[in-house]
């Protein structure tokens, strides 16, 4: 595995550990299914600083290596790139037209539904952000894994 | 749209170049080994700069090394 899918890996589980937190924070665990959060918690926690020592432990081992990052790296971290842009682009474009619909409606019905707070919008960019990063890696991941 | 497939004989050009790893390869060309072995298996082509890398550390022309199939 080379330096470049290992931290493939390490990022994706710190952007699933910080997505999972934040959700648990947030809103909680979701009524519909037995409670398991203390064992989520638990479980991305460890999750969290395996991935953290691990980064670390590559960025020791390899950084002395010639070649840290070649031509297909480029490609592959490019086809996640897009994926995860493409994420970014339409959860601001979501955010935008509430924040307009909310800004027009606040000013003629108050009372109408579509508008929500800015707390929603920061959340859903938020979590926007974080899954676009987790899709970034996994989309990286699935290119070097393919090659195998 | 894949017309056809880079096919190369890198392998081969290493075990007769005194049995040559994949990593003094990509050391000599300036990639990491996984690419060796993604451009070896045919599973990655490579671009043109780093074919022609290749073929200069086999001192062979570029048609030696890779060949291009036609799927159609």
């Amino acid at each position: 595995m080379s330096k470049q899918e290992v931290l493939s890996w390490t990022s994706l589980a710190t952007s699933t550990s910080v997505l999972v937190f934040y959700i648990l924070i947030n809103f909680g665990w979701p009524d519909i299914i037995p409670d398991y959060s203390a064992r989520a918690v638990k479980i991305f926690f460890n999750v969290f600083w395996i991935a953290v020592i691990i980064e670390i432990i590559v960025e020791i081992s390899e950084g002395n290596k010639k070649v840290q990052k070649d031509e297909r790296d480029f490609i592959i971290e490019a086809k996640g790139l897009k994926v995860g842009y493409s994420i970014l682009v339409i959860a601001l474009m979501i955010a935008l037209v509430q924040v307009f619909i909310t800004n027009l409606t606040q000013n003629y019905v108050p009372d109408l539904p579509f508008t929500l707070e800015l707390s929603t919008i920061f959340h859903f960019l938020f979590l926007a952000l974080f899954s676009a990063s987790a899709a970034k890696r996994a989309v990286m991941i699935y290119n070097y894994r393919k090659d195998y | 749209m894949e017309d056809g497939v880079i096919t190369n004989n890198i392998r081969k050009l290493r075990f007769n170049n005194h049995e040559m790893t994949q990593q003094e390869l990509a050391d000599e060309v300036g990639v990491t080994r996984q690419t060796v072995n993604a451009i070896e298996a045919a599973k990655y082509s490579p671009s043109l700069e780093l074919a022609f890398k290749i073929a200069a550390v086999f001192e062979l022309p570029l048609e030696e090394v890779f060949r291009y199939k036609s799927l159609k």
